[in-house]
């Protein structure tokens, strides 16, 4: 039997920081966070689990990515609804704080469009700072498969943020 | 170089991603409310104890005695049923039940409705207030990006032309000193014209006039002075010898 609530003491804090870094927003981190642990208790009425933190952190992508993609799918804004209140007082302005906010927005806008695996593994590597060979047994694919993967999705964010930029100088213009 | 550029953005985007402030958490609610819901799903489906496969030995033993228990709950129900149909002194008045159990079940139907419309219609206003809230902030921060790009545009247009007046502005310093310049170089070559020209005439006239008392001087030199005007030395008091 598994103790969920030493399960979740011990990785939530990891799962809510990837689900609220992708999001964003405390309602959808809120949401994604539930989730993943659902997931994962279905997870582990299939098969064992091994790792649990590889695998809640496998999920909590998957999720968050899945909340993105319907997020973004329901309105096709161009700024998001970020968590302002979350921002502390001590930044160093507005527009830097703006600017920020864009980038994120503008990653997660592109990072959706990506397929699930390119996503997944590029989240994995640069938000949970997972090793190829982790992302790789976590995932079931080759640590080259894994390689190959993070460099077309970092091909594809470069090209989407040259549309997007190349987009916003037109508007600008 | 562009490729370069949409790194460097990339790279920004990651690093804001991950610095990103990321309120403590989760919430001990949300975390208490997941602890129950996996609880909850657990109970639910109890196909697993712990962490294995109930064996089939031991599903066809839970199934026997089972079985069991549901031939003796038919058996009992038969049992039951006879002895009513024997007992019981005459069917009861259909009629006479529906009139006394209608209002009760019409009650009961209308306080279940009321409880599911009131249900709704919270569950609706939670809703509509989240969608509000979203689109508020949404809107909100639509209206601080433009404001911020109207407000960039216009301190650039300003900022321009300042720039372009302070350019203006220096030009015409330039060509006025430039002016100003050349009228000082205008005169000082009149006045060295003007100069020159009185030091020459100067310097003429000064000759003129020493050739005049030169001549003046040898006249008065030449000049034959008569004898009765020569002083005469036997007589000259002064004369010693």
């Amino acid at each position: 039997m598994i103790d969920w609530q030493t399960i979740i003491e011990k990785y939530g804090p990891a799962v809510w920081q990837t689900s609220y870094r992708l999001l964003g927003n405390r309602a959808d981190a809120a949401d994604c966070f539930q989730e993943t642990f659902v997931s994962a208790l279905e997870f582990s009425r299939r098969q064992p689990i091994k790792n649990f933190s590889a695998l809640l952190m496998r999920l909590a992508t998957t999720r968050a990515i899945d909340q993105l993609r319907k997020r973004f799918h329901r309105s096709d804004r161009t700024v998001a609804s970020a968590d302002w209140i979350a921002v502390p007082s001590t930044n160093p302005g507005p527009v830097q704080t703006a600017q920020q906010q864009e980038l994120i927005e503008r990653l997660r806008e592109s990072l959706i469009k990506l397929p699930l695996p390119e996503a997944q593994v590029f989240c994995m590597r640069y938000l949970n700072d997972m090793s190829y060979r982790q992302i790789a047994k976590e995932l079931g694919i080759k640590t080259n498969t894994a390689g190959v993967l993070l460099h077309r999705a970092r091909a594809k964010l470069r090209k989407s943020f040259e549309v997007s930029t190349k987009e916003k100088n037109e508007v600008v213009l | 170089m562009k490729e370069r550029e949409s790194d460097n953005i990339l790279e920004k985007a990651v690093k804001a991603i991950n610095d990103q402030q990321v309120p403590p958490g989760p919430p001990r609610e949300l975390a208490n409310s997941t602890i129950t819901k996996l609880n909850e799903i657990s109970s639910q489906t109890n196909t697993y104890s712990d962490g294995r496969r109930i064996r089939l030995i031991e599903r066809i033993k839970v199934l026997n005695s089972i079985t069991k228990v549901a031939a003796a709950a038919v058996l009992l129900i038969m049992i039951g049923y006879a002895t009513g149909r024997l007992l019981s002194p005459k069917s009861p008045d259909i009629e006479q039940l529906r009139a006394s159990l209608e209002p009760a079940i019409r009650n009961q139907l209308v306080d279940e409705m009321k409880q599911y419309l009131q249900l709704g219609l919270t569950n609706s206003y939670i809703q509509l207030k989240d969608d509000l809230s979203q689109q508020y902030r949404r809107d909100l921060n639509q209206f601080t990006a433009y404001t911020l790009v109207a407000s960039g545009a216009a301190i650039n247009q300003l900022l321009e032309e300042l720039i372009e007046s302070i350019n203006t502005a220096q030009v015409q310093n330039r060509q006025w000193v430039a002016a100003a310049l050349g009228e000082i170089e205008l005169n000082r070559l009149k006045d060295n014209a003007q100069l020159s020209n009185a030091f020459v005439t100067f310097a003429a006239q000064t000759e003129d006039e020493l050739v005049r008392n030169r001549q003046n001087m040898v006249q008065i030199l030449s000049y034959a002075q008569p004898d009765s005007l020569v002083p005469n030395r036997f007589t000259d008091p002064n004369n010693l010898n």
